[in-house]
């Protein structure tokens, strides 16, 4: 505790050996306009404070009188001073003004030809849309490319914030907000060695490792933080992902094409749980039966589902597809309808992938899973024992 | 309680105030003229707040009528444009009572002051009645505020066992035996203030349901039970002509509450006595542009805002005459007491300001929100 | 003449002190005669004791979310619910802060005790709607503890849509709380209004009343015409909670965003409810305590009544980043820039005043001087807020959240303790001990700027705010925060220690504790309950030619020639021309 504070003493040791002293990095072209103007605004500020400050202390002590002492003027007013430092600082505002709204413009005027990436915020989490169905938590981008963010939330008012590329937009529901901005700085890649090598130090020595700290994704980019700004709801502080700036198209294209589909040849229940940890559900249903948010995935697949209205069905492959496309279409008894529709954020592979995987982790009778292992029509959704179905096909 | 009055009078007799302190002066004000300003100020900024606080809802309902024009005009016609007159005219007449009232405030005619009261407050318990009437059928149909909307264009009119009419009348009605009993017990006690009291309440109380009869009998058509059996007839001939193609004007009409729809239909129905069948086609003409805006409308998104709209601006303004008849019960109270007169009538003032704003609201709302069309 | 002279064969004026009879904290005895009383002062001094209770509470909430920030994975609460608690917590906290504390601190609390008594009345205009407000009050208090028992709330103080309409805490309950609170605000400022055009005595006109009353009318104004549209927002609010109503609500063609302006219609004035009277509170103290004439009185005046007209127009720069058209965004930038101007001037004149002044660095002095550093730099960095383009970056991070502690905390909150401890002889005829005082405002004014002036590097860092845990390169500053928070604490229970102790131990305060030449001064410390014999002769509010030091005493006193005794009797139509 008491290392801590001499530590938070020397905070300004921050200021001459770090890189980001006032700013975290200038990635973006927005990045530029707006530390200078911060800069311009400081200093128009110390200008002003500093005087402020120094006459107020300054007039303290030099006018400190004994009581009783009648003071050596008892000025009114003075006119022509007060209208000065009325009118004066108002140069100053005006010039903010217009350079505020001029690089504001500048937020607002997206450049023809800006890649569109599709975004939607749910409680807690992002999907960006990179087109042609595929689909990912993380935001990769192309170096010096402007990129134009359409953005629609599915539930709650959030905000994306890229504190490197000085950008910001509130993503509200029942309306499409934009954001654009032009990465200038492009992420560095370590091999996957290295990363391996740095893990291995790091836990040799006793620690852990903390690809949040280091700020490098699992596959050894380093990237720039992206946060919810809008406070909405109970993991408002921990809706964050990454954004990574790719320097060549293809570079960004293999890694879209690598994270952002399933390997025809990769297990899909293995892909679904990539998908159940990276997409959000994992934020509102357990795999343990623990009731959070919404009903956990314990309980799904070849269980008997009572529904809020009264009636109930057998959850199976169809139920689980409409539930996660069309969640409200039917509530299970005891929740909310609160969960977003993944409609337009999966591809069919996706749900299918999700859906397989929901059944290798839901607690329904895995012998007569077992023994009846063939596959089984979707139409019939009699017996849990019949629905049941291999994991993998 | 009592230390504080004795407290303020202390504080008369220490400072020698008493003297030229009339009892109706409160010890704080100097003369009875700064009382006067100090109220009348004081109520001129409450009616700005009141102004503000409507201002809100306007402004909703002005940003919900400019982003969707087709569904005010649409759901409109559900709102029975002769309830609302009979309201709005119901209304400016209390204003002159209440007007007048305060002219007899000034003028010491306190009979006049009593009566003129008490037929303000009649109006607004009219007010209510009809009030009554257009809210429970419309709950009885499911036009309601868009999350319990359950309108169903198909059954207008679905059977409840729910009697909301009864419900919105039951607190009257205990109202009214309260002050009967009241007017009997102090006619038996030979209580003469309270007599006095009780007699113009009484009145007041039923005048409610003086409201809820009126009310009936104007949204159930015309006037008379004959005319609108024979209306009916009409309606169904009408249907027969269409052989099952039934028009929405015709669906519309059905519901009682929509006295436009069904005197087109009357209108049209004569016309086809007298042109022959050529009047059928032009109704489907109509029909048809209806029955578009009727399916993009009547839905919870649509209809459903306009009836949360209509129900918070009403509802609030029902809130207000509610707070209006207190304040004019407390007023008749004082009245029947004698308590004001030339130098001193600024509460019948000042209620009256407010009851003069609330009836100006009206006088907005009735435009904004039933007469559309 | 030399210092503590009284020049002679002047007569003394020095009303003494009170009886018990006529003090009005004794005058009637038993808890009925406080809690069914009319007496302005009493109902202030009811105000001063609820205004504290909750400032206490929130600013617990507040040391749980400093010390819950010590750790990025948050010290304090932990288990699956840690983010709810913390949610709430900081929920509480501003809600608490600004709905029971902030907003009726100076303009209820001190205003009810001051605005009769400076002005020269015997009470407000209406002293049962008076006694109403504070109970509306209570009521208000009331429902946020109910919220608070039954399921909390986690909306943060926004209730921002559709957030608040789809979680489960008791978003009604506290809302219900919040549109109480608005009547009794707007109830207190039209008192207020009315009592300061129709009240005043003969000679009062409106440019010699103290600025303390100009502050207070600009803020009741606020009051009377902002609030009723928090009210109806409100009222919406619960009913789109009960019926989904749909106006803000997504799913029924509403929009959220309706809702933002709605809500912050309202509060962006209600952010000018709370430093207004902090500015009145100001202007005195400092003239008072350096003995000089303010500087630019009219300018001061206007200044206060310009805010509270141009507070009205800006509200759009809370949502710049919420998707308004563009030419709208701009526009509310501009006319965010334009409020800075009159706060500014006000600035200037206080320094002005001090200068060639005779200061004395008496407690309300030393918080007085703290206000104007902590409030220059709180309206300077408001300056990188309302340019667009840094706002882009800034909105909702820590830049903001130490921005508005700086005005609000550093700004309302010291200025509240510097009128308490200034106004503390007269509300309860105690002084306190003088060394303390002192000690606890400079702790507080080192406290605080160690509580939030990390915050700005961690807000302009990209450190969003609301956030229960945060990403281990904000540890830094978030510590050295925390550690400011506790020495805060510190000084703020030196303050309440120093005051306590006072009421037991204080010496007897004479009427004139520090030569002010407003009205209350005129008065015994603590006043009579009638405050005034007979109409008083009313002055320039901030001429102290005649006022001296009696050093024996220990009181300063107001020497006057005798022809200018004031006649008994007032001649009658005087005090109508006072509305002109």
């Amino acid at each position: 505790m008491f290392a801590n504070l001499t530590s938070s003493m020397f905070v300004l040791g921050d200021y001459t050996s770090s890189d980001y002293a006032w700013f975290p990095e200038n990635a973006s072209t927005f990045a530029t306009d707006n530390d200078w103007l911060f800069a311009v605004i400081s200093i128009v500020c110390v200008l002003f404070f500093v005087p402020i400050a120094g006459a107020l202390f300054y007039f303290a002590y030099k006018y400190q009188k004994p009581k009783g002492t009648p003071a050596e003027s008892n000025t009114a007013h003075n006119t022509p001073l007060e209208l000065a430092w009325s009118i004066g600082p108002s140069f100053f505002l005006v010039g903010m003004f217009i350079f505020g709204a001029k690089a504001y413009l500048d937020h607002r005027t997206v450049p023809d030809g800006a890649n569109d990436i599709g975004l939607q915020a749910f409680s807690w989490g992002w999907t960006f849309n990179y087109g042609g169905g595929m689909y990912n938590p993380e935001l990769h981008i192309l170096l010096d490319e402007p990129t134009k963010l359409s953005m629609r939330s599915t539930d709650v008012i959030h905000s994306v914030f890229v504190p490197a590329f000085r950008a910001k937009k509130d993503v509200v529901p029942g309306r499409y907000n934009y954001m654009w901005f032009k990465p200038t700085v492009a992420s560095e890649k370590v091999s996957d060695e290295v990363l391996q090598q740095a893990i291995d130090a790091t836990e040799a020595a006793g620690g852990s490792w903390d690809f949040d700290r280091w700020q490098f994704t699992q596959d050894g980019y380093r990237f720039f933080d992206l946060f919810c700004t809008e406070y909405c709801g109970k993991n408002h502080s921990n809706m964050q992902t990454v954004v990574v700036v790719h320097e060549t198209l293809e570079d960004l294209n293999a890694w879209i094409d690598q994270y952002s589909k399933r390997d025809p040849k990769m297990d899909p229940a293995k892909y679904g749980q990539t998908l159940y940890e990276n997409r959000g559900c994992k934020g509102c249903h357990s795999l343990d039966g623990s009731k959070v948010v919404g009903p956990s995935f314990n309980q799904s697949y070849g269980n008997q589902r009572p529904f809020a209205d009264g009636s109930g069905l057998v959850a199976d492959e169809n139920y689980l597809r409409e539930s996660i496309l069309y969640p409200k279409a039917k509530i299970v008894a005891g929740y909310k309808p609160v969960m977003p529709s993944y409609k337009g954020q999966l591809s069919d592979d996706d749900v299918y992938s999700l859906v397989e995987f929901l059944k290798t982790v839901s607690m329904y009778n895995k012998d007569a899973a077992d023994e009846n292992s063939a596959g089984v029509d979707p139409e019939d959704q009699g017996d849990e024992e019949e629905k049941a179905e291999a994991p993998a096909e | 309680m009592s230390t504080i009055e004795a407290a303020a009078e202390n504080a008369h007799d220490a400072h020698g105030h008493d003297h030229d302190h009339p009892s109706f002066l409160a010890h704080h004000f100097d003369t009875p003229e700064q009382q006067f300003d100090s109220g009348k100020l004081g109520i001129w900024l409450f009616l700005v707040t009141e102004i503000l606080f409507f201002s809100g809802m306007f402004c909703a309902y002005a940003i919900f009528r400019m982003l969707r024009p087709d569904v005010f005009e649409g759901c409109s016609q559900f709102l029975n444009t002769k309830l609302g007159a009979i309201n709005t005219g119901v209304l400016l007449f209390s204003s002159l009572t209440m007007a007048w009232a305060v002219r007899c405030s000034q003028t010491r005619q306190n009979k006049g002051l009593v009566a003129m009261l008490a037929s303000t407050l009649s109006c607004a318990m009219i007010f209510l009645g009809v009030k009554a009437i257009e809210y429970s059928h419309k709950w009885e149909m499911g036009l309601l505020p868009a999350g319990l909307f359950t309108f169903d264009q198909n059954n207008p009119h679905p059977e409840t066992d729910t009697h909301y009419l009864f419900y919105i009348c039951l607190p009257f009605m205990f109202l009214l035996a309260g002050v009967v009993l009241w007017l009997i017990i102090s006619l038996v006690r030979g209580n003469e203030f309270h007599v006095k009291c009780a007699k113009p309440l009484t009145v007041v109380a039923i005048c409610f349901f003086v409201g809820i009869g009126l009310g009936m009998i104007l949204e159930s058509g015309d006037s008379s039970h004959s005319e609108e059996e024979g209306l009916e007839e009409e309606v169904m001939m009408a249907e027969a002509v269409e052989l099952g193609n039934e028009s929405v004007l015709q669906k519309i009409s059905r519901d009682d509450t929509n006295s436009g729809a069904k005197s087109e239909l009357i209108a049209r129905a004569r016309q086809s006595d007298t042109a022959g069948t050529s009047i059928v086609q032009e109704g489907q003409i109509i029909s048809g542009a209806i029955v578009s805006v009727e399916e993009d409308v009547m839905t919870k998104r649509q209809a459903g805002v306009f009836f949360s709209i209509y129900y918070c601006m009403t509802g609030v303004h029902a809130i207000h005459i509610l707070f209006g008849i207190g304040f004019l019960v407390w007023l008749l109270v004082r009245a029947v007491r004698e308590d004001f007169n030339p130098q001193y009538f600024g509460p019948v003032d000042y209620v009256g300001l407010y009851w003069h704003l609330v009836d100006l609201i009206w006088i907005y709302l009735f435009p904004l929100l039933y007469l559309i069309r | 003449m030399s210092a503590g002279s009284i020049p002679s064969g002047n007569q003394i004026k020095d009303p003494g002190y009170p009886t018990s009879s006529e003090n009005y904290l004794t005058n009637s005895k038993g808890a009925l005669s406080w809690l069914l009383t009319l007496d302005h002062k009493r109902i202030g001094v009811m105000y001063l004791i609820g205004v504290m209770t909750a400032f206490f509470g929130a600013g617990l909430l507040a040391l749980l979310i400093r010390l819950h920030l010590f750790r990025p994975e948050g010290a304090v609460f932990s288990g699956p619910e840690a983010n709810n608690w913390y949610n709430q917590v900081f929920t509480l906290h501003g809600a608490i802060m600004v709905f029971l504390f902030i907003i009726p601190s100076i303009p209820a609390a001190l205003g009810n005790f001051l605005v009769p008594v400076m002005l020269g009345a015997k009470d407000v205009a209406f002293p049962r709607l008076n006694l109403s407000s504070f109970y509306l009050w209570v009521a208000g208090a009331l429902f946020f503890i109910a919220a608070l028992l039954a399921s909390r709330l986690d909306t943060g103080w926004t209730f921002y849509t559709p957030y608040s309409t789809t979680t489960d805490t008791s978003v009604i309950l506290a809302t219900s709380g919040a549109f109480i609170l608005g009547f009794s605000s707007i109830f207190t400022g039209l008192n207020f209004i009315v009592t300061i055009n129709t009240m005043r005595p003969p000679g009062m006109t409106w440019f010699r009343m103290p600025l303390f009353l100009w502050a207070t009318y600009a803020t009741s104004i606020i009051q009377v015409l902002a609030t009723p549209v928090l009210g109806i927002t409100l009222l919406l609010l619960i009913a789109e909670k009960v019926m989904h109503i749909g106006i803000f609500d997504p799913e029924f063609n509403g929009d959220p965003v309706t809702f933002q302006h709605f809500f912050w219609f309202y509060s962006h004035p209600a952010v000018y409810i709370m430093i207004l009277p902090a500015f009145g509170v100001i202007s005195d103290l400092i003239s008072v305590h350096s003995h000089k004439r303010i500087f630019g009185y009219r300018f001061i005046a206007y200044s206060s009544i310009a805010i509270a007209l141009l507070g009205f127009l800006v509200w759009g720069h809370h949502m710049f980043t919420s998707g308004m058209g563009p030419l709208t965004t701009i526009i509310f930038s501009a006319l965010t820039f334009t409020v800075s101007v009159p706060s500014a001037i006000k600035v200037f004149n206080w320094l002005a005043t001090m200068y060639k002044g005779s200061i004395s660095l008496t407690t309300p002095m030393c918080f007085a001087i703290s206000f104007i550093f902590l409030f220059t730099i709180g309206g300077l960095t408001g300056l990188h807020l309302g340019t667009l383009a840094t706002d882009m970056h800034l909105h909702d991070t820590y830049f903001v959240v130490a921005h508005f502690h700086y005005v609000m905390v550093g700004g309302t909150l010291v200025a509240f303790l510097g009128a308490l401890f200034h106004w503390w002889p007269k509300m309860f005829g105690k002084m306190y001990n003088e060394t303390g005082g002192r000690i606890s405002a400079l702790v507080i004014f080192l406290g605080f700027n160690l509580t939030f002036l990390p915050q700005f590097v961690l807000g302009s860092r990209g450190m969003p705010r609301r956030y229960a845990t945060y990403d281990p390169e904000f540890q830094t500053l978030h510590q050295v925060s925390t550690y400011g928070t506790l020495l805060l604490g510190v000084g703020l229970l030196i303050s309440l220690v120093v005051l306590l102790r006072s009421l037991y131990k204080g010496e007897r305060a004479p009427a004139n504790p520090w030569g002010g030449a407003t009205l209350e001064w005129q008065c015994t410390s603590p006043p009579p309950f009638y405050n005034f014999d007979r109409p008083p002769l009313v002055g320039d509010p901030y001429d102290f030619s005649d006022i001296f030091w009696d050093s024996e005493n220990e009181r300063y006193v107001t020497i006057e020639p005798d022809r200018k005794i004031a006649p008994v009797e007032q001649p009658e139509p005087v005090h109508a021309e006072g509305n002109h």
